[in-house]
């Protein structure tokens, strides 16, 4: 029997929203806390035909803290001879000494970096997936249909987070469940909690879009 | 024992522990890269690698001095 109609091979509808974005130019950047439609991304899970609308992770200036203590942290060895016992240790020693404290800050430093840019949160036009790595040995994936999101919301808190835009964006998915009652990772609001994201209210704006086409396309019965 | 003598044999023990974690980073950069597919990922993994070369090659000089 000849195919008259398959509603499932309509073409997708992006989000106005991405659209717009798209064409501001201003989200390409793949070092930025929110890349929008990215280029030469995948994930692990990523079905054939699903899109990536966004990627982000947390603001750059999360970083400053441990940027700060490795600043600090760099000219201690110029002082060792203010330390006691460290003093009494003869020269070779303290050679040593300073290899190590440099090789460990740039350890450090290369280790805060990648779970930086690593720790990701994406939106694609089906599923919403939260990476989560914790040091150097715990990884936490939270994925979710966006069909399933109740409600996204997001709050800014404090003179940084106003002064860079940047936000936690909160979404309750219908099967709730804290992440740190499972996972121990310690009090974030919903397993889907996207920290310290850059430009939140763009993330709420895509997302709430993403769920009312979800809805027209489930009313259409198109959803895959 | 002298004081030199015990914090010498504690740096090398730390150099050999930084060590080990520079290639459980290494791992774990693998696995995180695998995770999410990053353009700039493979310049990380580079790097990664160049960090535990040096490392090696440091663990190498601090135990044998």
């Amino acid at each position: 029997m000849p195919e008259i109609f398959d509603a499932s091979k309509k073409p997708k509808r992006v989000p106005a929203g991405v659209d717009r974005l798209v064409k501001s130019g201003k989200y390409k950047n793949h070092w930025g806390s929110l890349v929008v439609a990215p280029e030469r991304v995948r994930f692990e899970s990523q079905n054939d035909g699903e899109d990536i609308i966004m990627l982000g992770r947390r603001h750059f200036i999360t970083n400053i803290g441990w940027i700060a203590l490795i600043c600090f942290a760099f000219f201690v060895p110029f002082f060792w001879n203010e330390f006691p016992l460290i003093s009494d240790v003869n020269d070779n020693v303290h050679l040593s000494m300073t290899i190590l404290w440099y090789t460990a800050l740039v350890f450090y430093g290369l280790m805060s970096f990648l779970l930086w840019f690593y720790n990701v949160y994406i939106v694609t036009d089906e599923r919403l997936i939260d990476v989560d790595f914790f040091g150097v040995l715990y990884k936490n994936i939270n994925v979710t249909q966006i069909r399933k999101v109740e409600d996204v919301n997001y709050s800014q808190r404090g003179i940084w987070s106003s002064l860079f835009n940047y936000g936690d964006v909160v979404i309750q998915t219908a099967s709730e469940q804290r992440s740190d009652e499972v996972f121990g990772t310690g009090g974030e609001a919903s397993p889907f909690t996207f920290e310290a994201v850059g430009n939140p209210n763009e993330v709420v704006r895509i997302i709430s879009e993403l769920m009312e086409q979800e809805e027209e396309e489930e009313y259409e019965g198109r959803i895959r | 024992m002298s004081l030199s003598l015990i914090v010498g044999l504690m740096v090398k023990l730390l150099m050999f522990l930084l060590l080990i974690f520079a290639g459980v980073m290494v791992r774990q950069e693998n696995l995180m890269d695998r995770v999410v597919n990053l353009p700039m990922g493979h310049s990380l993994r580079i790097l990664v690698w160049v960090f535990l070369l040096m490392t090696f090659i440091l663990t190498a000089i601090v135990v044998v001095a």
